[in-house]
């Protein structure tokens, strides 16, 4: 009997550092209008991890609702950011109190060096990976499409390398398909898009490019509708899987008609 | 510093950046439950040491300590 959708979709599994993951849609938690909606689009949207940010809790708002209470742990894998952070030794220091609250000692790893571009700075992006992952954290790390760099950060031990599609929040989708096919030719461990989605179309041009995953969040917050975009990027993400497993034809110059041309 | 107990003392220290007076001695747990945070979801740091959750209550706060209590928020 062939496999069902369903059958499909939850028989491709990835791992990242040895946990099994089925989807491939990463959802931020960040830019919604409420946390009952962000907690509506995150079911909508089947992810099973999220990213979360740590910041000071806000003294003047006593027994206000914390997001853990719309996020349940046990459901989702959080997945920390240190966006924000300008240089390794404040990452480090983002990642390490994300690890004391005990729930997760996954982190994707941001370090920016241009507030307007939101652009990676490399070199501490390096040296922040390095250390993260000998203390034993699980480094997923965002980066620029640069395939040299991705390389680099494979090698300094990181779980999973991120480049980004184009600029965070941009909505431009992927800019240098090319670079994230070299990307994905030189590295073992998993790639993900993070960042500069737009669209349901650009998760699927994401993936049928042949990463393991899509990470997004503006594009589902800022939507007009944004459980209806939820739910179209759950779908084009598991199209562009399908597409990438199921393998295009190739392009072709002239064209190749699809009915017989004779016996009419 | 460690204050003994029952000896009472003024302390300005400084939270999240705001500074704050409270009559001691008091640990780190009583501040977080007198600010009325969750004390499960939030992190703890003094003077940029991150606190483990079963180590608030035996750390009595010191005059000029500077506490981040930090805790998840949306994000991408």
């Amino acid at each position: 009997m062939t496999a069902t959708l369903n059958q499909l979709m939850t028989q491709d599994t990835y791992q990242i550092n040895g946990k099994i993951f089925t989807s491939r849609l990463l959802v931020g938690t960040g830019k919604y209008a409420t946390n009952e909606l962000m907690g509506e689009c995150l079911e909508a949207s089947g992810t099973e991890i999220v990213t979360v940010a740590l910041r000071r809790v806000n003294l003047d708002k006593k027994g206000e609702k914390n997001l853990l209470d719309f996020i349940d742990p046990k459901k989702y894998t959080l997945l920390p950011n240190t966006a924000g952070c300008y240089s390794a030794e404040e990452a480090i220091r983002v990642a390490h109190l994300a690890r004391a609250t005990g729930i997760s000692d996954f982190v994707k790893l941001e370090v920016l060096y241009d507030e307007k571009t939101l652009l990676p700075d490399p070199i501490a992006t390096l040296e922040a990976t390095t250390i993260l992952v000998k203390e034993g954290f699980t480094v997923m790390t965002y980066t620029s499409d640069d395939p040299v760099m991705a390389q680099k950060l494979e090698q300094a031990g990181a779980h999973a390398v991120m480049p980004a599609g184009s600029p965070i929040g941009s909505g431009q989708g992927v800019l240098n398909p090319n670079n994230i096919r070299i990307i994905l030719e030189k590295l073992k461990c998993p790639v993900l898009i993070d960042a500069g989605v737009g669209s349901a179309s650009d998760v699927a041009v994401a993936m049928e490019l042949g990463v393991v995953a899509v990470l997004l969040n503006t594009a589902i917050a800022h939507a007009k509708d944004p459980l209806k975009m939820a739910y179209a990027m759950k779908n084009g993400c598991e199209a562009g899987r399908l597409s990438y497993l199921a393998g295009r034809i190739p392009k072709k110059l002239y064209a190749q008609a699809s009915t017989p041309q004779k016996d009419f | 510093m460690v204050l003994s107990q029952g000896c009472e003392v003024f302390l300005k220290i400084v939270v999240n950046g705001e500074n704050k007076e409270l009559t001691g001695p008091a640990s780190l747990e009583e501040l977080i439950r007198q600010l009325g945070v969750h004390k499960e979801t939030v992190v703890a740091e003094v003077n940029r040491q991150i606190i483990q959750l079963d180590k608030r209550s035996g750390l009595q706060l010191s005059d000029g300590d500077q506490i981040e209590l930090i805790q998840f928020v949306g994000g991408g």
